[in-house]
């Protein structure tokens, strides 16, 4: 534990926020004693709420690489952890047969003909990585017991090369959106977190410090008006990420204020849903925190 | 760590917690201890963050966690750092009963569940007892005449009947022996047998998976009969080996698939008789179809899925609404299948302005009040 950089989750929670992520105390904490304790962090929350930059960020802060697994709906063992580079091998054994002395079976298996996709960089990164599974709940449940045996060894056995262990685990981010539940199983070995959309304070904090060219007085508005929305009973809550895209689209239009017909105009930064659009319009004056029921 | 104390308190609490129903395993109570180790030294705030991080998993536990976490370790707002365990008096509160909000939260409210399944006899017993000329008046006679016999008996023949959802593509592609995608890998594998020329080339082709079912069930008024077959409906799928995702309705969407999952299915009904609050309550189906689509339509359970929602279609709510939300529900679904049991009346005409609403937006209505109806849902499903 001696070599990572902070030593307590406040410690952390300034790292952080020196890396432009700003992290409440509890997300802080789940961090910190995941990398500390070495087990998986799972992260569950909706969309946008800056689930899979935890993971950038904390290979940013810890100075490692960041290895990257997309899950989708039928991803496979191939295409997770390693697979043979067929072409090449096609090619070498073709040159061999013309002579040239070219490779034996045992060279065509050997390590210049693998391919190694994010969960074997990960398991041969070791601690000099941070491997994110991002919404694994895409993948199918077969893949989450895979990979429930590849968090709970670090080692693959490869036939052809033979066994491939980290000496020690890399530091391991999971994402979920919830499209389904995960299983208890991987649950148990994780420690979890939950984030929920930011606080009205924070979230302009974030805008200040993602969007530097906003005005703290319009960054304010627009996250009190996301927050507004959020409240608005719409099918797509908006995320963090899309009240920055709006403060951003906002201050590039030159607003200096968020009012109702700059607010119409730029409505589509945030909701990318026709009756969710819709619905925001027939409100807007009161998004903005016009007429009679401004206010928070 | 060194006192004996600490410790205790902080299993003491993983404890407490499994007590008033949490899912809560040694290993995370270890983990605990471990994180408050990592810790240390820490304070009320940090012992709370790390037990949200280790001894719970879902979202939903995270307000009963908080106020176990209040009564346990005392509610005071955010004490002083460096506080090495928050003081408490005395280790007896440790074996004291959960206060009885929690135990109320914690799902041990009354069954009102009263439906098939009480007794111990099993599927298979039961199936063998019913004569055949019994199943011939059983197949016809709507499910909310019949004795408790009966209702076990049909219960156990709509269980029989098969329940498969028809097919997708899916991405993944599979070996075949002949299919449209070359397979390099192994047309290379099989070449080195034959020095290294791919006499022998091999093939992929895309493999099809069961479209997911999701079951809506109306559990309101006089609807209690006909969902409850249903659900014996939903076993009947499940063991088909398709994905099956099932909710009840009434004044408000309560999703029983996790508990349909389990192997017993009369203890299932039961403990779902629990779960299910307005069990023969109102209906407000536009609400919980809003409610369903808000929280799950990006999940994969609805998208492209066959729908079956059972439901009298005697909407409380606004019939507006609830055409929305069908509209809604029609374009993320495969197949949306209106079960309505008053159908199964000769004189039925779909006049209640929530069933007129709903109407435009489903692809097959059918009554399914008696078994021969739900025999012919089962093959309706699969095409």
């Amino acid at each position: 534990m001696s070599r990572l950089p902070f030593s307590s989750a406040a410690e952390l929670q300034d790292a952080l926020g020196a890396h432009s992520y700003l992290a409440d105390r509890g997300l802080a904490t789940a961090i910190f004693l995941g990398v500390s304790l070495d087990k998986p962090l799972l992260l569950e929350g909706e969309a946008g709420v800056g689930k899979t930059e935890v993971a950038k960020v904390l290979a940013e802060l810890l100075g490692r690489d960041l290895i990257r697994l997309q899950c989708y709906e039928g991803i496979d063992a191939n295409q997770a952890l390693y697979e043979w580079n067929y072409s090449r091998q096609l090619i070498a054994v073709r040159a061999a047969q013309t002579g040239e002395g070219g490779p034996t079976v045992h060279d065509l298996f050997g390590p210049e003909f693998l391919v190694e996709r994010p969960l074997l960089a990960a398991i041969r990164g070791g601690s000099s990585a941070v491997l994110l599974v991002d919404e694994l709940d895409r993948a199918d449940d077969e893949f989450e017991a895979f990979l429930l045996e590849v968090l709970s060894e670090f080692a693959v056995s490869i036939p052809e090369i033979g066994r491939v262990a980290a000496l020690e685990p890399p530091a391991v981010v999971v994402t979920s959106n919830r499209t389904r539940e995960l299983h208890d199983a991987l649950k148990r070995r994780c420690l979890y977190h939950w984030i929920d959309h930011p606080s009205i304070e924070r979230e302009v904090e974030i805008v200040r410090v993602r969007a530097p060219e906003v005005s703290e007085a319009l960054a304010r508005q627009v996250a009190e008006a996301v927050a507004r929305l959020r409240r608005l009973d719409v099918a797509k809550r908006p995320g963090v990420a899309e009240t920055i895209d709006w403060a951003h689209a906002l201050a590039f239009l030159g607003a200096d204020g968020l009012d109702g017909e700059v607010a119409e105009a730029t409505l589509g930064a945030v909701l990318k849903d026709h009756e969710d659009l819709e619905l925001a319009r027939a409100h807007i004056g009161e998004l903005v925190g016009e007429g009679g029921s401004g206010g928070p | 760590m060194s006192e004996a104390g600490p410790l205790e308190r902080l299993v003491g609490f993983g404890r407490y917690l499994r007590r008033i129903g949490l899912p809560v395993g040694t290993r995370r109570i270890l983990t605990y201890c471990q994180a408050a180790a990592a810790l240390d030294p820490f304070d009320r705030e940090d012992l709370y963050w790390a037990g949200r991080a280790t001894l719970i998993s879902r979202r939903e536990d995270i307000e009963t966690f908080d106020r176990a976490f209040d009564a346990y370790f005392g509610d005071q707002v955010t004490g002083e750092r460096r506080v090495t365990v928050p003081d408490v008096a005395g280790s007896a509160r440790e074996d004291r009963e959960p206060p009885d909000g929690l135990r109320a939260e914690a799902g041990m409210v009354a069954a009102r569940w009263s439906g098939a399944g009480e007794d111990d006899e099993t599927e298979g017993d039961a199936a063998l007892r019913i004569v055949a000329s019994d199943v011939e008046v059983l197949r016809k006679r709507s499910f909310a005449d019949l004795s408790d016999e009966e209702r076990r008996d049909t219960a156990a023949l709509i269980r029989r009947i098969e329940v498969q959802t028809p097919q997708r593509h899916v991405r993944r592609h599979r070996p075949a022996s002949k299919g449209p995608r070359f397979d390099l890998p192994r047309t290379l594998r099989r070449s080195l047998r034959t020095e290294g020329e791919p006499f022998r080339r091999a093939w992929r082709d895309r493999t099809t998976r069961l479209r997911p079912l999701v079951l809506l069930l109306d559990v309101s008024g006089s609807m209690g009969p006909f969902s409850r077959a249903l659900m014996q409906f939903a076993y009947a799928a499940m063991a088909a080996g398709g994905r099956v995702e099932v909710f009840c309705f009434g004044t408000r969407l309560t999703r029983i698939t996790r508990t349909l999952q389990t192997r017993d299915p009369d203890r299932a009904l039961r403990q779902i008789g629990r779960e299910v609050e307005d069990w023969e309550g109102g209906t407000r189906i536009g609400e919980s179809l809003k409610a369903l689509l808000d929280r799950w339509s990006q999940r994969t359970a609805l998208r492209g899925a066959v729908v079956v929602l059972c439901s009298d279609g005697l909407e409380r709510g606004d019939p507006e609404l609830l055409a929305q939300q069908m509209a809604r529900l029609a374009r993320l679904a495969h197949k949306v299948v209106w079960v309505n049991p008053l159908k199964g009346s000769a004189t039925y005409q779909p006049l209640a302005r929530g069933m007129a609403a709903a109407l435009p937006h489903v692809d097959v209505f059918l009554p399914g009040h008696n078994l021969e109806s739900l025999a012919a849902l089962g093959r309706i499903l699969s095409r």
